[in-house]
């Protein structure tokens, strides 16, 4: 399943929803009674010679198309003093190619009906097009043209540099919180041994005011080739008429070497972590607790996924029920893994809460962290597992009504596990997780010695009574 | 490479390949049927409910709404947040369901339900897979009908309004739309937003009775989409709802918004902004005045996307921000326009004087072709995204009925949009952008915004709370330093910077004494090369006025200079300042000062040498010599912590300073001479403690 969902309850629009650059939507499982294909996305695949990979599945339900490419990089390939480079990129991709002109990407999608967007994670960046079906050429035209032939210049560099420096401080630096959340989804990683996902995807301004025209070249030369990207295609289209145009499109553009592989070595339960930050924006106190998680294709990635529901997900929520209600601590409680989007991993496991007015975070981080141990003390009832489970079998069939959600579903797949086919079977890994697999999996992430404690206290100014 | 293709393609006339290699130019669109805009069946039940069934059989879900004329602008004046605390508590307690049993049984099967309220309605909204339709069906009757408002229950729900109110309070884009609304509308209702005053002002009587009067069939709208029939859905109505009735609810006539005389410009003062934002328009029509289709297609160029004037020419060309859009509002009343960018503070003038310019522009020079079929493009060409699931077809369908647009709407839409003139569509910016009326709401830092802002038009000043200022408070008095000899005693102090729990560099600092001068030496550095620095700042032993800085600074092997000197009300010399490329340049500097002006290098060491006690506040005029800018530092002096360093365990006070880029926390030694013990920087994983 696809992480990134925040789940949560009370923390109005989700305090850092705005904050996301991506959020996808959760799958879940179809009970036996509903109709067999509820959920099943069929496809069919194909390699061009130069590597490009593609996937498509059909869909005539609405006369529209998503076109959707995955480049195999993200904010894990930079390196130290670079942060912020594979977003800075992302914007670049925006700014025209050979044949498009700055600014004519958009107005070529949008003359023609289409939404447009693309955003930038850890270990992946995607691009995409939703389009009435009679414009697909146009979308997969785009996406070849600037695959191919970026247009990068001084210009469009200094611009878009700028941008992403405004875009920084209006989701992180401008708002309460944000810096403590991006900041410390990095710390439970030691730069030395993962510098991956030890630095924020969006980077900071030194580093951004740090990078060169030829960094940007070099990005491009490295990683945007068609050996390192997938294309996806869902909707209204035929499937022959498709295969020729991305033979047409594509098969030209010549595959580039191999990029470098990235790895993280990262140990769950290395050490408690523990960090006090003033916050000169918030005018209440917060809480953060972040818990290292295995690789996505660990075997305990499900019974983790659904550990979270039960701990945060809705007003039957464990965090919701005792910390907002019951001790009315906290304004809201949310949790998330992965939040940017699943990654290969390691990653993190977060549980946040703003405490009510009044409300001491000490205090407040003591009962977020009874919760937690509650899920390693015993088990999970019975009404709780199942709640979770039926929660995600609703998220699969929502996450999954939409040709842009089948899309990024078929890339999760083909990025994140064995084989795409699995986008058909990872359910039943789920309806296979027991209360002894959470309580198991909670004793062992949830562990104090794998936890960083971010307490978050407003700046001395904070807030009137 | 073309030709190799095409000759190859003669020699093998089976092997599909491509034809002609990527296209140079667009390629042009293939045929797509007309597409229309989903059925539905609507009826209005005895009791005076609306019904509207959206039969979706692509995936087995169905979500409902129930929308009441019930909104936040039916909250008494002085009571406002009623409507918002009604929304919450719906769900929490019926006469058979206590609040946990509700949320365990919709929620045990995967679904959702939840209430809330907007200006004009209240609605009640459940959703789940299909199969689940019935129980969706017996909730939503239960809380509509039967909904008991427990007194614990209420007190929990103000005290997270309270809450959450603090915490709008703290975001920008919040804090703006909150003036913006009050500004545009005045005394009418839809411009009213909860107060701490009113939230406690509403008591449990207030709330039964709002739902008693507002929440009937009459006036009201059901809306089911999904995997549902709409034989099932009456039985399953005439069930939850069996009894259900009262007379439509009555709703105040809303006193017309004042009408400006003059573009009005609000700062709203929030102190540590890192951009300004943006908010300017005004109150427009009734939503059915048919100006709206024209109206839309103005409001589409100048800034309904990517491919609009503001967002090409604020962000694409200047640089200046993140995105800036334009949009047309609608309510069951007046409606309003705004335009919105978020921007680097320092460009926050130039932006706005752009922004109206491209206003002026708009109203007065007629849209040329190009643009207008591309924005007419965009609003009748993405029709079919809109009408992908039941839930999309849903809002537009509950949207159109509940504004009162007419059956014709829907159906209608995209050909009267397509038929807008360039003509239109500037007379509609004419009369709907009130160039000459425009209210402009800036949220940011009003010490850096204001003598901007005024060269504009005239500048009211608030705070966040709406608590009115004066340009004086933006810039405080400043503290009269006058310094205590004991304080600033000679000595060395070595302390280390530890970056995520590792020391990562020392600093070692020298104070003494030279005539009537304080001499403060610091080399600081990595220790293996990288970064080394050596600054000398010369200033009065009696105020700290600042009278020389000299520094030398080896980067990875370059080394460049600082020398200024203070003196006659200026600072002159070279400076060293960080460049966009992440280079130090040395800059001439030659610029007014006032008189006193303490250099920033030195504020912490002058700023502790002044601590008293816990509950003052001292403001430090400063000179920051990488910025050329001369500034306001607040130290507000906390109480006393026990605090651990490597030089040992001090009894510190916490004094929090704001004004610097980057705010500090310095922890000072209650003990005479007061020492910084501990240095720490907000939102930075960096600290500098004292080793000896």
């Amino acid at each position: 399943m696809r992480s990134g969902r925040m789940r949560g309850v009370g923390i109005p629009g989700g305090v850092l929803i705005g904050l996301l650059m991506h959020l996808p939507i959760w799958g879940g499982w179809p009970a036996p009674a509903l109709a067999a294909q509820a959920g099943r996305i069929s496809y069919e695949a194909f390699t061009l010679p130069n590597g490009l990979h593609v996937l498509y599945s059909e869909d005539h339900s609405a006369p529209i198309v998503s076109v959707d490419v995955w480049y195999n990089t993200g904010s894990r390939n930079e390196r130290p003093g670079r942060s912020g480079f594979a977003h800075l990129f992302e914007h670049m991709m925006f700014e025209g190619s050979a044949h498009v002109k700055k600014g004519e990407h958009f107005q070529l999608i949008s003359r023609a009906g289409g939404s447009e967007n693309g955003s930038t994670a850890e270990d992946r960046t995607n691009y995409y097009e939703t389009i009435p079906s009679n414009r697909l050429n146009l979308a997969l035209w785009l996406e070849a043209d600037r695959m191919r032939s970026l247009a990068i210049t001084d210009e469009n560099f200094h611009n878009q540099r700028e941008t992403v420096k405004e875009e920084r401080r209006l989701r992180v630096d401008n708002q309460p919180y944000a810096p403590a959340f991006i900041d410390g989804m990095t710390w439970p990683f030691d730069s030395a041994t993962c510098f991956a996902y030890a630095h924020t995807v969006i980077g900071s301004i030194d580093d951004l005011n740090a990078a060169q025209l030829s960094d940007v070249q070099a990005f491009f030369d490295t990683y945007y080739a068609p050996n390192n990207a997938t294309l996806v295609v869902v909707g209204d289209f035929r499937p022959l008429e498709l295969r020729r145009f991305v033979n047409q499109y594509f098969s030209e553009i010549p595959r580039h070497p191999d990029p470098p592989s990235v790895s993280c070595a990262s140990r769950v339960g290395s050490g408690p972590m523990r960090r006090e930050l003033t916050d000169a924006h918030a005018n209440l106190p917060a809480v953060m607790r972040i818990y290292r998680v295995p690789s996505h294709a660990d075997p305990d990635t499900p019974a983790l996924e659904l550990l979270n529901v039960i701990l945060g997900e809705g007003e039957s929520s464990r965090l919701n029920v005792a910390v907002v209600r019951r001790e009315k601590a906290a304004l809201g409680t949310q949790v998330a893994m992965n939040p940017f989007d699943s990654r290969r991993g390691p990653g993190v496991l977060l549980a946040l809460a703003i405490a009510n007015q009044g409300v001491d975070p000490l205090k407040l981080d003591t009962l977020v962290a009874a919760q937690l141990d509650s899920l390693r003390a015993s088990s999970v009832t019975g009404e709780e597992l199942t709640k979770a489970k039926n929660t995600f079998r609703s998220g699969f069939i929502h996450g999954r009504e939409t040709t842009l959600g089948k899309a990024e579903e078929l890339h999760h797949y083909d990025m994140f596990h064995a084989s795409p086919a699995e986008i058909n079977t990872d359910l039943e890994r789920f309806l296979a997780v027991t209360a002894d697999d959470i309580r198991r999996v909670a004793g062992k992430y949830l562990d104090p010695a794998n936890a960083l404690v971010i307490i978050v206290k407003p700046a001395a100014s904070g807030v009137k009574q | 490479m073309r030709r190799a293709a095409l000759a190859l393609l003669a020699v093998v006339p089976a092997l599909r390949l491509s034809a002609q290699g990527l296209p140079t130019t667009p390629p042009k669109p293939t045929r797509l049927a007309p597409v229309r805009f989903p059925p539905f069946k609507e009826t209005t039940l005895p009791n005076g409910l609306a019904v509207v069934v959206i039969e979706h059989h692509e995936q087995p879900v169905v979500s409902v709404t129930v929308s009441f004329r019930a909104g936040a602008i039916y909250d008494p004046a002085g009571k406002e947040g009623l409507s918002e605390l009604v929304a919450e508590l719906l769900s929490k307690g019926t006469a058979t369901r206590t609040a946990e049993q509700i949320a365990s049984t919709i929620e045990g099967v995967g679904g959702h339900l939840s209430a809330s309220s907007a200006d004009d309605f209240l609605t009640i909204s459940v959703d789940a897979l299909s199969d689940q339709l019935e129980l969706v069906f017996d909730l939503l009757g239960d809380v509509t009908l039967h909904s008991t408002f427990p007194t614990s229950e209420m007190e929990l729900a103000r005290t997270r309004s309270l809450s959450a109110l603090a915490l709008q309070l703290s975001q920008p884009g919040a804090v703006a739309q909150r003036f913006f609304a009050s500004e545009i509308y005045g005394r009418n209702p839809y411009g009213r937003t909860p107060t701490r005053e009113s939230y406690r002002a509403v008591t449990a009587e207030d709330v039964a009775q709002f739902a008693r009067e507002r929440l009937r069939p009459a006036g009201a709208l059901l809306v089911v989409a999904g995997d549902v029939t709409d034989a099932q859905v009456r039985d399953l109505i005439a069930k939850a709802f069996a009894g259900w009735s009262g007379a439509p609810p009555s709703g105040p006539a809303l006193p017309a918004p004042v009408t400006r005389l003059a573009p009005e410009l609000l700062l709203v003062h929030r102190p540590g902004s890192a951009q300004a934002n943006i908010v300017a328009g005004n109150p427009t029509i009734l939503p059915t005045d048919p100006i709206y289709y024209a109206g839309r297609v103005a409001s589409q160029v100048l800034g309904g996307g990517a491919d609009s004037r503001l967002f090409l020419i604020l962000r694409e060309q200047k640089s200046w921000t993140y995105g800036a859009y334009a949009s047309l509002r609608r309510h069951r009343g007046l409606g309003y326009w705004q335009a919105t960018a978020e921007v680097r503070t320092d460009v926050a003038d130039s932006a706005l004087v752009e922004l109206l310019h491209q206003i002026d522009r708009i109203r007065t020079v007629v849209i040329p072709d190009s643009e207008l079929t591309a924005a007419k493009g965009f609003l009748v060409g993405s029709f079919p995204l809109t009408i992908e699931t039941p839930s999309q077809i849903a809002t537009q369908v509950a949207n159109a009925k509940l504004l009162g647009l007419g059956d014709d709407y829907l159906r209608l839409y995209r050909e009267r949009l397509s038929a807008v003139t360039g003509l239109q569509a500037r007379a509609a910016a004419a009369r709907l952008f009130r160039r000459s009326a425009l209210t402009i709401v800036v949220v940011g830092d009003g010490a850096r915004l204001y003598d901007r802002l005024k060269a504009i038009g005239p500048v009211r000043i608030v705070d966040v709370d709406g608590k009115a200022l004066t340009p004086g408070d933006l810039n405080p008095p400043v503290t009269t330093v006058t310094l205590d000899p004991r304080q600033l005693e000679s000595r060395t102090e070595s302390s280390q910077v530890v970056v995520q729990g590792t020391a990562r560099g020392f600093a070692v600092a020298d104070i003494t004494h030279v005539g009537d001068s304080v001499v403060y030496s610091e080399h600081a550095g990595t220790g293996n090369g990288m970064f080394d620095q050596r600054t000398t700042v010369v200033f009065s032993a009696a105020d700290a006025a600042a009278r020389r800085l000299d520094q030398v600074m080896i980067r990875q092997g370059t080394k460049v200079e600082a020398h200024l000197v203070y003196g006659g009300g200026r600072v002159k010399g070279n400076n060293l300042v960080p460049q966009p490329d992440g280079s130090v340049q040395q800059v001439p500097v030659d610029t007014a000062v006032p008189p006193g002006i303490v250099d920033e290098n030195v504020a912490p060491l002058v700023g502790s040498s002044l601590v008293l006690a816990p509950g003052q506040t001292l403001r430090l005029a400063v000179f920051t010599p990488s910025e050329v800018a001369t500034k306001v530092l607040t130290f507000k002096v906390g109480q006393p912590e026990t605090v651990v360093v490597p030089a040992g365990t001090f009894q510190a006070y916490r004094v929090d300073v704001t004004g610097p880029r980057i705010p500090l926390v310095l922890y000072v030694s209650v003990d005479s001479p007061h020492r910084v013990v501990k240095q720490e920087f907000v939102g930075q994983p960096a600290v500098i403690e004292l080793v000896r």
